[in-house]
Formats: structure tokens, C-alpha cells, sequence
């Protein structure tokens, strides 16, 4: 059963397991590819993860020359290629979201994988599998409907795409209940 | 693209109606270019050697494959840019040095690590001093005449360029290169594989056809290239004329393979000098301000470019805020997404993106 990843953002509590665990992905070299930040860190503490996305139609592969970024069958969009990039950087500019890192040092970009080789044998990626507070989970889609009916909101607001994201997304994310104008129970 | 459409094309309108195809056309100038030096190179043909044959018409397939390839790459809107603009760029001053870096030295390979730069080097070189020696034979573009007793003529491009005494150390070397090459694309083939099958990481993601199999048939030329000097010197020849077969398909099979496979990267590297000289000389320029945050993150023309990619590629990022999402810098565009997901403007809280460095 295919599965994907899928937010819950406000669930976030800000402890950065999943950075921690991105590090230790094989072939991450010991570096994450994913951020967390504070909401508004000047009131309060909440956090949200922020990922890549994985587009549908990724702007990170399309801007890129050298078609360093390729696309697994699982939809996963793959880190570069180390050797075909050749360190433009088109694909940080593209990435709606400013996911790419770059490192000017080994002229070469690197970005979430989805830690390819769990995803792609059906094991959840490393931020996931640490998560303490289930803002990144890993369902199927049958699962996610089913999150949908639970909270039975017909605005078309309960797992942004449009208008919230910029295109559809492999990675689903819920938005939180202030803009959906609920509070939620768990 | 309308800066592609100048009226300096008009011109070469004409010619490029004589051709089907972009292919047909760099497929024929550079089979009459090699016709030309082989012309040249071999005194009129005069002195083409035959056994090479074969080589040369793997060599011809090899360039068919690759402007195949090529064109259908080129043809990509970002790549067709980086292109134009890195053939206009081609003559600063930096770009010898850029190139000596990224072609010759692998400065940034040594930067992933050691072990892979030392082998990236043994095989890199180990096949251009292979293609050195073997292309002006196939070619006749050089060749060894002997007039005077134990002096043999080295003959480039049809001129005698020197005598080299047939015992002396430049002849050593010359007669022995490509058993130095051979041994070096072994030692770093060896590596490599040794890399493949120790590296859990490499494990997981390698496939037979794209990561294993350049190494295996880079490995198979070397061998046989070997046992060709081994059966010379220790077995007086023993099934030479067969293995000389076998090494002439392996190095066929491994031409046509070539512009197809990970092996692709070499003739597409250059275009890393190009991408290079782009960000330099454009970052000089004139830097982009990012629309929040003020700070330079990027030059403006690379900016433009991947908007204008994009916009080729349907997808438009124009925000309601009044600014496309490529002018904001990278810690500003995630904060932007962490807004759009709270309905909170976290992007204009005058604030330092805390530590995103899970090791510090
Ligand atoms: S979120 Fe960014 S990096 Fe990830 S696939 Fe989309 S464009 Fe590429
Ligand atoms: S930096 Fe590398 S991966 Fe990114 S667009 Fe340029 S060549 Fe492609």
C-alpha cells in the first residue's frame, strides 16, 4: 500500500528530532535537508517543519540545465545527481518554497530525497519515524480521507494544495486550524 | 524565448533550411571536419592505418549518439540559456582557471572526499591520456615513420615534429602510455567498485545499468588492452589478433554507451565553467535585492532567467504580496511559506531565522 508523508503542522512542539534524524539518512553526510521555524518568534513558541514538498511538477527539476534532479517512480524528487550538477544554482532561485541547499565548497546541491532508499521500499523516511508529536506521519491515502471525514469540513480547506501550496504536492500537508477556522481535537 | 528571435538569425536561416534537423546538420559539418584532418593528417590518405578501423567507425557512431543527445538536451530552456550565455562569457579571464579547476583537477570532488577525488583522477586521466594517444593513431593524425636506423620521426598533422631515439625515454613512454593508462583506470575501476560494494548508502542506490556497468566495461577495455602488451612481450604473440578484436569491440561498445549512461558526464561537464562564468560575471553586475529582506542573494539576470524558465514551463510564481517567490532570498521565501501555512506574517518579523543546523 503506497503511502505518503503527510503534516499536521501545528502539532509541531519544536524539538528538531527531525532534523537530527535527517542527518543521519545514509548518504545525507551527516547534514539535514529540512528546517524548522518559529511562527512568530517574537509572541510565542510555535514551530512548524518546513520540507520539501516533493511537487507534482517540481520547478527545482524543470529550472535545472543539467537534469541533475530526477524524479524516482514513487514521485520522489531526488537530490542531485553529484555528477551532473553543475552548480548554477537555478534550482534554489525555482523552489517555491527555498528548499535546495547549496555547498559552494563541493560545487554541488543537495536537497530531501524522501530518504529514497526507505520510501522507496515502503519504510517511512527518518524525520518521520522520530517525530514525537505526529505532525510528520506517513499514511496511506485511504488514511488521510479518512482524517478528512473525521473533521467532515466541506470548505476544501482541510489538506492544502491550492491556494495555500503553488502546485500539487506528493508530501500532503493539514493546514493548522486557525485558517480552517476550527479548533481541533485530537 | 523572444531574445532568441533577432534579426542576426534571418541569415542563418538559409543554411539551417538545408538540413532536416539541428542533428543533421552538426552530424555532417563535423564528419567533413574529421574528413578534413584525416585528409591532412595522413599526407592525402596516404598512410591510414587500417587495423584502426574499427575504432573509427565506433568513434563516428560514438558522435552520432552524442549530438543526439546533446541537441535533445540543449534544446531544455534552462540549459539553452546557460549555453548562450556561457558561449558569450567564454573569454574572461577567469575562465582558464575555473576550467583547470573543475576539468583538470577536480577541486570540488576533493571537497566530497578524498578517497573519491584520488579515484575520479585515476580514471578521468587514465581514459583522456588513453584518448590521446589512441585517437591521433585511429586518426593518422600522428604517426612513427623510422628512416634513419634506431631514430624513429614522430609525425603530427603531417609535419615531422621530432626524431625520438627508439630506446630512449620518450619512445618508453610513448610505446608504453596506454599500459600506464590501462593500469591507472584499473586501480581506480578497483576503487570505485570497492567504494559500491563497501558503502551501504552506494548499495542502496545503485543500478546495474546506470552506476555498474561504465565501471565494468572501462574495466574490460583496460584488461584485454593489457593482455594485448602481456601476450606481446611474455607469449610471442599468442591469440593476438583475437584479443585485438575483443579489446576493438569493448572500446566500440563502450563509445556508443557513452553519451547514454553516467559516462554522459563528460562531454556535458564543461558546461560547469559555463555556469560558473554566468554567476560570476552577472553577481558582478548587478545583485538582486530580495523583496523582504533587502539582503543580495542572487545576480538579477539569473533571477530573470529562472522566472522566464519557469514561465515556459507553466508555472507561474507571482504572489498577491506583489513580488514573484524567485526575488525573495531563501530564508525569507521559507518564512513567507510558514506565513501562508498560519496566516501569521512570520517573513516581516524582524527576526534571524534560528539555527537550521541540526549539528550547530
Ligand atoms: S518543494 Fe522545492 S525542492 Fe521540493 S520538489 Fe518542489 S520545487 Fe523541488
Ligand atoms: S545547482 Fe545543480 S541541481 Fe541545481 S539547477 Fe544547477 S545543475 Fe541543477
Amino acid at each position: 500500500m503506497k503511502k505518503r508523508l503527510y503534516l499536521e503542522l501545528e502539532n509541531c512542539i519544536g524539538c528538531r528530532s527531525c532534523l537530527a534524524a535527517c542527518t543521519q539518512c545514509g548518504g545525507h553526510e551527516q547534514r539535514n535537508r529540512n528546517y524548522v521555524y518559529d511562527v512568530n518568534p517574537l509572541v510565542n513558541r510555535q514551530t512548524m517543519p518546513l520540507m520539501c514538498l516533493h511537487c507534482v511538477n517540481p520547478a527545482c527539476a524543470r529550472s535545472c540545465p543539467a537534469q541533475a534532479i530526477q524524479i524516482h517512480e514513487t514521485g520522489a524528487v531526488l537530490s542531485a545527481l553529484v555528477e551532473k550538477c553543475i552548480g548554477c544554482q537555478n534550482c534554489t532561485i525555482a523552489c517555491p518554497y527555498g528548499i535546495p541547499k547549496f555547498d559552494t565548497e563541493q560545487n554541488l546541491m543537495y536537497k530531501c530525497d524522501l530518504c529514497i532508499d526507505r520510501t522507496k521500499d515502503g519504510i517511512p523516511p527518518m524525520c518521520e519515524s522520530v517525530c514525537p508529536s505526529n505532525t510528520l506521519q506517513w499514511l496511506t491515502d485511504e488514511e488521510i480521507e479518512a482524517k478528512n471525514q473525521q473533521f467532515n469540513l466541506d470548505n476544501g480547506k482541510w489538506v492544502t494544495s491550492m491556494p495555500y501550496l503553488e502546485g500539487e504536492t506528493n508530501v500532503r500537508v493539514n493546514l493548522p486550524g486557525i485558517l480552517q477556522g476550527v479548533t481541533k481535537l485530537f | 524565448m523572444q531574445s532568441t528571435i533577432s534579426p542576426a538569425n534571418q541569415t542563418e536561416h538559409s543554411i539551417n533550411s538545408a538540413f532536416a534537423s539541428h542533428f543533421a546538420k552538426s552530424m555532417f559539418f563535423t564528419i567533413v571536419g574529421l574528413a578534413i584532418l584525416v585528409f591532412i593528417g595522413t599526407r592525402m590518405f596516404s598512410h591510414i592505418d587500417l587495423n584502426l578501423y574499427g575504432y573509427m567507425v565506433g568513434t563516428i557512431v560514438f558522435i552520432g549518439g552524442f549530438f543526439y543527445r546533446f541537441i535533445a538536451w540543449g534544446e531544455r530552456p534552462p540549459t539553452k540559456i546557460i549555453i548562450k550565455k556561457g558561449l558569450k562569457l567564454l573569454f574572461r579571464k577567469k575562465t582558464v582557471k575555473t576550467a583547470v579547476n573543475h576539468l583538470a583537477i577536480y577541486d570540488f570532488i576533493k571537497k566530497r572526499g578524498f578517497y573519491r577525488w584520488l579515484q575520479h583522477v585515476l580514471i578521468g586521466w587514465g581514459c583522456i591520456l588513453a584518448c590521446l594517444v589512441t585517437f591521433p593513431l585511429v586518426f593518422s593524425w600522428m604517426y612513427f615513420t623510422m628512416a634513419d636506423n634506431g631514430y624513429y620521426t614522430v609525425v603530427v598533422m603531417g609535419m615531422d615534429v621530432i626524431k625520438v631515439k627508439a630506446d630512449g625515454i620518450i619512445a618508453w613512454l610513448s610505446y608504453n602510455a596506454l599500459n600506464i593508462s590501462a593500469i591507472m583506470v584499473i586501480t581506480g575501476v578497483c576503487m570505485a567498485l570497492y567504494r559500491r560494494m563497501k558503502n551501504m548508502q552506494a548499495r542502496a542506490e545503485q543500478k546495474f545499468i546506470y552506476d555498474l556497468l561504465p565501471l565494468y566495461l572501462l574495466l574490460f577495455i583496460s584488461v584485454t588492452g593489457l593482455l594485448l602488451t602481456v601476450q606481446n612481450v611474455f607469449l610471442a604473440g599468442f591469440l593476438q589478433p583475437q584479443m585485438s578484436l575483443i579489446h576493438q569491440f569493448s572500446v566500440i561498445v563502450t563509445l556508443i554507451y557513452l553519451p547514454f549512461g553516467k559516462l554522459a558526464h563528460i562531454p556535458f561537464r564543461p558546461m560547469s565553467v559555463f555556469a560558473r562564468n554566468y554567476r560570476e560575471h552577472y553577481g558582478e553586475q548587478h545583485m538582486k535585492e530580495c523583496k523582504v529582506c533587502g539582503n543580495h542573494f542572487v545576480s538579477v539576470e539569473q533571477s530573470n532567467d529562472v522566472i522566464q524558465v519557469l514561465d515556459v514551463n507553466d508555472i507561474h510564481f507571482n504572489m498577491e504580496d506583489g513580488f514573484n517567490l524567485a526575488e525573495l532570498c531563501l530564508p525569507c521565501r521559507r518564512k513567507y511559506r510558514i506565513s501562508r501555512f498560519s496566516g501569521i506574517p512570520t517573513h516581516q518579523v524582524k527576526h534571524k531565522e534560528a539555527n537550521q543546523n541540526a549539528r550547530g
